[in-house]
């Protein structure tokens, strides 16, 4: 068998064995409705239920708090990267709030934030600031010895060692700060919707499946936290490649 | 001299002429609700506040202010959720139960109780429809769904008191109205306390319900009132005034018993059916639920309520319920309306009082 | 040179140099300390946003004192243990069959992947309608939010021997089994290492995301009770512990990687 196939035949069969499970009734059809309900519902979902509205609100509050989450965490970053003071005060009490699960956070950022939209930006941003923050601070700190003998020697001036120097060594651990956080960022969303005040989101349309009983409106968020997962990361990967692409080391 | 008093008049004139842009200033009043409909309908039922909001007498009040807007919100979290919310400065008024008010003041929220709301109000204990479990006793070691900080939860616990047991006798979990439902449904959970929703799931047949506060000593009812933010009071006598008098409006219409049909129509517009608010009113005047009056037996009530919290550990400091309850506005209303003598009073003890 | 851009490049001294590094990661924390005291005492805030932190600690104290907190954390501790086992035996089985086997990654792989593009928070409503909101949910999280990442490391792992290694087993005309053993196992045991703490990572959070979604006991469930209840106080004790929790498991972890590397270089 082509290789390439190989890895279809698990995933066809399963759809296979569900699809007979659920026709036959062997398993409960409420617990697993056929894959054409599914596909039914998604139709329904996108024409009559504003779909698309609700991915866009998902994705829309991703983005904000990812974006304020990265730039606050590449401003902080690079503070405890490039100053041994703030890397000394601070980076053990960062250390130290970052055991805390981000998930326990909710409660607290809930009461502090209220009911809206503010305190789901807000527990995003967290979760996007944490590897962002580790990343830069890494990447600051391990700036190649060369490079900084070369810059005294060439007498920068301040703005110029950052932009010349650190910010181009630190790029690599940058980017994995970045990619990182826009996954974190994307749970973070999910779970934002989850267990704050209820809004327009997908997070939400798989608890109303839940809570109703839609199997196939929980399946249907599934696949689309997957794809939207996935496409995630292989956007932040290219992203990521295209950044490097200089680097020849 | 003169310059510095004309300067200061000037400065003084300056000032109060804002004062009349102020009047037109748009205002939004923002009004949350401790309950959600079914499948997140925006509608609540069972209460007048539920009829001023679904019949708009609220708006219709405010119609000669055109440039006040009211928003309502409905909280899925319940009372818990609506504390987040004022604890937030973001609502100014609520439809809210005992326990999370109660909860709320103790931790130094600053509210008002303006009037009541569904008072008097029964709890349900529901569980599968084959189950073995007969009364609260059964509940001993079971999977039971209580939605904590609301007043179901006080009810609940001053219950299990009763029966000698506490909250720690079984496993609580922790759910709220629509995830009760499904997890009873699926018999995911053995029990749940609750009041509404359980009513709707024995209409579909899906549970039985085998203990109801209803009947029981009154001492389980639960309560729930219009409360307001105190800074909106301040600010707004003039609105807090106009939103009393639309729920004293609401709370006549849903008093009368030629409405009672209706009544359970409009509160149907959450999703439950009125056969639901037909069962949780069966045996009991309109006008004894839907009475929007502060009587003695009230704020005895939540005198109660509030102890009890505290000895339940339910809540960490003494809840004084003296000061919170503001009765001016509803007395306004009353005398406005010429309804004062229309709902019975009843005093500390629970018996109507003499004509006060 | 400027001097700021001096600064910037002078090679590291330290700073506060006389100071012990242990005082100097005290001060911030100290200073917060100081600070909510005082925004508690003085009133800056109010208590329902943040409560005074004696009362944390008595909130704590209190739990810990009618055994509620032991029990807790101990429930919560044993879910994560028994979920990550589960997961980090399947997620090894798992990770060597497609590390020593091209075939058995062909047909396993694109699946996988599929799997564990969903983050675990996607699973859990899912899992609730399969198999109800008791135990066997909490552990079945867990062991997803474990299996993910031990896998992953694991294939990494196995993949990654060094040739050298290989060669030197070819000289010893090694058959496949001892190949197996002597060579590839132990040459990948540290990212293997390295996927089970990641797991054991995603279990602690997995666990405190299935806790806060549908449980009776647990470090989690005492986060549910103290926001329902507005027990601010309880909520932060909650996420004290769990961070130490937390921390402590990935200490732990290290502690037993330290002591595998130090077998390594030997």
């Amino acid at each position: 068998m082509r290789r390439a196939w190989r890895g279809a035949v698990l995933p066809l069969a399963l759809l296979a064995v569900w699809e007979l499970a659920s026709r036959t009734g062997m398993v409960d059809p409420r617990i697993l409705p056929p894959i054409e309900r599914v596909a039914r519902t998604a139709i329904d979902q996108v024409v009559n239920q504003d779909l698309l509205g609700n991915l866009g609100a998902s994705l829309l509050r991703d983005m904000i708090g990812f974006l304020l989450g990265t730039f606050a965490g590449l401003a902080v970053g690079t503070l405890l990267g490039l100053s041994r003071l703030a890397d000394r005060l601070l980076m053990p009490s960062f250390n130290g709030l970052r055991q805390i699960a981000i998930l326990a956070w909710i409660p607290l950022i809930s009461m502090w934030f209220g009911v809206g939209e503010a305190a789901k930006v807000v527990f995003i941003m967290a979760a996007a600031f944490i590897p962002v923050v580790l990343n830069t601070h890494e990447g600051m700190r391990s700036a190649s010895r060369q490079l900084v003998e070369v810059a005294r020697t060439l007498t920068f001036t301040r703005w110029q060692v950052l932009t010349r120097l650190y910010l181009p060594s630190a790029l690599p651990s940058i980017a994995t700060g970045v990619h990182l956080a826009l996954i974190y960022a994307w749970v973070a969303s999910i779970g934002s919707e989850y267990f704050m005040a209820v809004g327009p989101g997908i997070g939400g349309l798989i608890i109303a499946g839940r809570e109703r009983f839609e199997m196939d409106l929980v399946m249907l968020g599934i696949l689309l936290l997957g794809l939207v997962g996935y496409l995630i990361n292989r956007a932040a990967s290219s992203f990521e490649a295209r950044l490097l692409r200089w680097r020849t080391a | 001299m003169i310059r510095r008093r004309a300067v200061l008049a000037g400065l003084a004139g300056a000032l109060s002429t804002p004062a009349v842009v102020r009047a037109a200033d748009p205002v939004v009043i923002r009004f949350g609700f401790a309950n959600v409909g079914v499948d997140n309908r925006q509608f609540s039922g069972g209460n007048a506040i539920a009829v001023g909001h679904a019949e708009h007498y609220f708006e219709k009040e405010l119609a000669d202010r055109p440039e006040v807007k009211i928003e309502f919100f409905f909280f899925k979290g319940a009372g818990p959720a609506v504390n987040e919310a004022f604890a937030n400065g973001q609502l100014d008024f609520a439809s809210q139960g005992d326990l999370p008010q109660v909860v709320a003041r103790a931790n130094g929220l600053k509210t008002r109780q303006l009037a009541a709301g569904g008072a008097h109000a029964p709890m349900y204990l529901a569980v599968s429809p084959n189950s073995d479990i007969r009364s609260v006793k059964d509940l001993k070691g079971r999977k039971v769904a209580i939605f904590r900080g609301t007043n179901n939860h006080l009810a609940a616990v001053k219950v299990l008191k009763a029966n000698g047991l506490t909250e720690r006798d079984f496993q609580g979990i922790n759910m709220d109205e629509a995830s009760t439902s499904a997890a009873l449904a699926t018999g995911n959970i053995d029990a749940a306390f609750g009041n509404f929703g359980l009513l709707l799931l024995r209409e579909q047949g899906l549970a039985k319900i085998v203990y109801t506060t209803k009947g029981d000593n009154p001492a389980f009812e639960r309560q729930a009132t219009l409360i307001a933010d105190d800074g909106f009071v301040a600010k707004h006598p003039d609105l807090t005034q106009k939103i009393v008098t639309a729920l004293v409006k609401a709370a006549l219409w849903a008093s009368q018993e030629e409405n009672r049909e209706a009544f359970f129509e409009i509160s149907a517009r959450s999703g439950r059916p009125a056969a639901v608010y037909r069962a949780d009113f069966a045996d009991q005047p309109l006008k004894y639920r839907n009475s929007p009056l502060i009587d003695d037996y009230l704020i005895e009530q939540y005198r109660v309520q509030a102890r009890q919290a505290k000895e339940y550990g339910l809540i960490r400091r003494e809840v004084n319920v003296d000061g919170w309850f503001d009765p001016q506005f509803l007395k306004v209303s009353l005398k406005q309306l010429d309804l004062e003598n229309y709902w019975t009073r009843y005093d500390a003890s629970g018996k109507p009082a003499g004509k006060s | 040179m400027t001097r700021a851009a001096q600064a910037l490049v002078a090679p590291p001294t330290r700073v506060l140099p006389t100071v012990p590094q242990a005082i100097v990661a005290l001060l911030f924390p100290t200073a917060l300390l100081v600070l909510w005291s005082a925004s508690a005492r003085y009133g800056w805030l109010p208590p329902q946003i943040l409560p005074a932190p004696d009362e944390v600690l008595s909130a704590l104290g209190d739990l810990a004192a009618n055994g509620d907190l032991a029990r807790d954390t101990g429930i919560s501790l044993l879910r994560v243990v028994e979920g990550f086992a589960v997961g980090a035996v399947l997620g090894l089985l798992l990770g060597i069959a497609m590390g020593l086997s091209p075939t058995v990654e062909d047909y396993a792989k694109p699946l996988f992947t599929a799997f564990a593009q969903v983050p675990t928070l996607g699973w859990i409503p899912l899992l609730m309608l399969l198999v109800g909101i008791g135990e066997p949910l909490k552990i079945l999280v867990i062991a997803k939010a474990a299996f993910v990442p031990v896998t992953l490391n694991t294939l990494a792992g196995v993949r990654a021997v060094p040739s050298a290694y290989s060669e030197v087993g070819a000289v010893f005309r090694f058959n496949r089994r001892q190949m197996l053993t002597k060579v590839v196992l132990p040459a990948a045991v540290p990212p293997i290492f390295t996927g089970l703490r990641y797991g054991l990572t995603h279990a602690w959070n997995a666990l405190v995301a299935v806790e806060l979604l549908a449980s009776a006991e647990g470090l989690g469930y005492l986060l549910v009770w103290g926001r329902q209840m507005f027990w601010l106080d309880t909520m932060m004790g909650a996420m004290l512990v769990i961070g130490i929790v937390g921390f402590s498991l990935d200490r732990g972890m290290a502690a037993i990687e330290a002591r595998l590397q130090r077998w390594r270089l030997a």
